[in-house]
């Protein structure tokens, strides 16, 4: 690979998977990227068509209602194998939400029905009789600073963590991964899933950073990356931390 | 008559009574304490409406619709009972009926127009039991309350199933999500736009609804309007956009005129509110009246004399600024709402935005990432982007991340002194106002307060 500086972001699925702005993802990280000159793309890929494997620098994906979900599964089974390699190669990848639960070993339905997922990540989810749906403010074990990340979670499934996964962080705001053992989403290798929306990444920079990094590393670019100016972000980033505080 | 029915109206009363005398506007209690007393109060309340009740309900143009379709009725000399103040849950339902009336009981009305939320839909219809049933359009919308959408368009579906056996569904045509709805044993009054002229579909829309209804194929579309809305169908099973028999041929934003063709004869109406979105709004309105038996004359006099309801696209006069206020509330009327900024503007501009996390407007602000700012940054000549509201911090990173320099923004979360400041900047101009719906209420507020707009009651 060529140290030449370049951020390609795979998008997978933004037709169908896109149900609560998680296009911010995709928009935060790319423009982080530009505005430290480092030339970006987006690389828009919807059911059967091809993948440029060696252009991929980060893999995205959100969520989905669940008859989108239903739609991508077959599609997104059959390049599983392929992007799993690649994951495990250090490929950086962010699954949000339902892409989080596509990744795992399978996920259950409400009706009861056992779907295979890609089985990348070492998590399975089954139903939750309610929605957990609200803010969320998470300590994470990354090498991040600050250590929390905000969000918003909305989802009916509950997540649990087999010992291949870490989890991303342990809940201080809202019910994260299953509502009872306090995890937020799931880290393995340079693989992060997660149910927070929000968008995530704009009101969480220094994730955003922290995967941009990940993925010029992968290219041979080590240097540090450029520190930019993020007092809105924080801002906001600051708005929903104060609400685990009066929580 | 029963004893508790008698009880709960007059408790329901009191109670809302009580609520204007200490100042709060409570349209839900007199409901609750109603439905506490009789549960089936709303059913027998509704009952003795000579003529029915008419439930309309969908995502966007909610509010406009039933306004502009009161104005039409009460234009036809029938006594009309509505939720006025948009309280569309099942209490606030209930909580109209029982107030209609200041010394009867039941009320002496010909018919209800009912506002009502979609997740109520199932509800309302079964004791309600509607003689026609108005749908919108279906689009992402608060989802944190109802889950995804179809789950919304299940809600709705339950609630038709309730529709009198001589009833009417009055559906939007060009809404695939919404046009499935015809349950085959409802006669079915189709609207849509029919214009000749390819309408170019402005920035980026969030697609919620392109897969055909009954097979989940993907639908192709001869011509879109916007976001999902338009001439559809599915060529993998054949079922496509039916034929509307309310259809918008052509509309001028000069002459503020719109052409539409109802039952094969055009008819010429006035038209007020900017907005391909505020086209359906008032196809959706004109054919409920005809669902309505209401003379096309009268339909068409009573438009002419129409003025929008506070907040949907309203001016006023503060000092020497001109505020032109605009609700917002999802990405697709929102990206609708800057686009008629664009037409409106002329030179260079203001824009206001507030945006608060309460429950009513949805606690989840992911979605203003579905707004298509990248593509509105650069069609608007913006001087200055005032942002306020709860989370104004969240609307300042959106901004930044669409390319607006950092000098052009104003952050300040406290609603009234911001809408101050930016008032006294603009001065002899005019200042865009975006809020969503518990914002909205704070501005009004504060007009009502500065003498600006006249205090109204509510619920």
């Amino acid at each position: 690979m060529s140290d030449e500086k370049r951020f390609n972001i795979l998008h997978l699925y933004p037709e169908h998977m896109n149900l609560y702005g998680d296009r911010g993802n995709v928009l935060a990280l790319t423009q982080r990227a530009r505005w430290r000159h480092i030339p970006s793309e987006v690389m828009v890929r919807e059911i059967g068509e091809p993948i440029d494997w060696e252009a991929v620098d980060m893999v995205f994906m959100g969520g989905g209602e669940d008859t989108h979900q239903a739609r991508i599964a077959e599609d997104f089974l059959k390049i599983g194998p392929e992007l799993a390699s690649r994951l495990r190669d250090g490929l950086p990848m962010l699954a949000i939400c339902g892409a989080y639960q596509l990744l795992g070993q399978y996920y259950k339905t409400a009706e009861g029905r056992e779907l295979p997922g890609v089985g990348f990540l070492d998590v399975w989810t089954e139903p939750g009789t309610t929605r957990a749906i609200g803010d969320v403010v998470t300590q994470t074990s990354l090498p991040i600073v600050p250590e929390s990340l905000v969000g918003f979670e909305n989802h009916g499934g509950r997540t649990f963590l087999g010992e291949g996964a870490r989890p991303l962080g342990q809940v201080a705001l809202g019910q994260g991964n299953n509502g009872q053992d306090g995890t937020e989403g799931a880290l393995q290798d340079r693989v992060i899933g997660t149910y927070l929306h929000g968008s995530l990444l704009p009101k969480n920079p220094h994730l955003a950073d922290l995967l941009l990094k990940w993925s010029l590393e992968r290219r041979g670019v080590t240097d540090s990356l450029e520190p930019l100016e993020e007092e809105e972000e924080m801002a906001a980033h600051q708005t929903i931390v104060a609400r685990s505080r009066n929580s | 008559m029963s004893f508790r029915v008698l009880l709960a109206v007059l408790a329901a009363r009191l109670a809302g009574w009580i609520s204007r005398l200490t100042g709060r506007g409570g349209s839900s209690l007199p409901g609750l304490v109603a439905r506490r007393i009789a549960p089936q109060v709303l059913t027998r309340l509704s009952q003795s409406l000579g003529w029915g009740t008419l439930l309309l309900t969908g995502t966007n143009g909610k509010t406009t619709t039933a306004a502009m379709l009161r104005h039409v009725v009460e234009g036809s000399g029938r006594r009309l009972i509505s939720n006025r103040a948009g309280a569309n849950l099942i209490l606030g339902l209930t909580a109209t009926l029982a107030q209609a009336e200041r010394w009867r009981i039941f009320p002496r009305a010909d018919l209800a127009v009912l506002e009502t939320d979609e997740a109520t839909m199932p509800r309302a219809g079964q004791e309600i039991r509607p003689r026609v049933v108005t749908v919108t359009n279906f689009f992402r919308d608060q989802l944190d309350r109802y889950g995804e959408l179809s789950t919304t368009v299940q809600y709705v579906a339950r609630g038709i199933s309730f529709v009198q056996p001589d009833g009417v569904l009055v559906l939007n045509a060009d809404d695939p999500q919404v046009a499935r709805l015809a349950s085959g044993s409802h006669e079915v009054i189709y609207y849509g736009l029919d214009a000749g002229a390819h309408v170019e579909a402005a920035g980026y829309d969030a697609l919620d609804a392109r897969f055909c209804p009954h097979c989940g194929s993907a639908l192709t579309y001869d011509r879109r309007y916007y976001a999902h809305l338009g001439h559809y169908r599915c060529l993998h099973c054949g079922w496509q956009r039916p034929q509307p028999s309310v259809a918008v041929e052509r509309w001028s934003r000069s002459e503020e005129k719109v052409w539409v063709r109802i039952r094969g004869e055009q008819y010429v109406f006035s038209w007020r509110m900017p907005g391909i979105y505020n086209l359906y709004n008032q196809a959706a309105a004109i054919a409920s009246a005809v669902a309505l038996d209401v003379p096309t004359a009268t339909i068409e006099e009573r438009l002419a004399s129409f003025r929008p309801a506070f907040g949907r696209m309203e001016t006023v006069m503060a000092g020497p600024t001109r505020l032109w206020l605009a609700l917002v509330k999802n990405p697709v009327g929102f990206n609708q709402v800057l686009g008629a900024v664009a037409d409106e503007a002329e030179g260079r501009q203001a824009v206001m935005i507030v945006i608060n996390d309460r429950y009513a407007d949805g606690r989840d602000v992911s979605w203003l990432w579905d707004v298509d700012f990248e593509y509105w940054v650069g069609r608007l000549k913006v001087d200055r982007w005032y942002v306020s509201g709860i989370r104004a911090r969240d609307m300042a990173v959106r901004l930044k991340y669409a390319g607006v320099p950092k000098d052009l923004v104003v952050a300040d979360e406290a609603v009234v002194s911001l809408l101050t400041r930016a008032t006294r900047e603009v001065g002899e101009g005019t200042l865009f106002v975006l809020p969503t719906y518990t914002a909205m209420l704070e501005v009004r507020q504060h007009l009502t307060q500065m003498g600006l707009v006249k205090h109204f009651r509510e619920g």
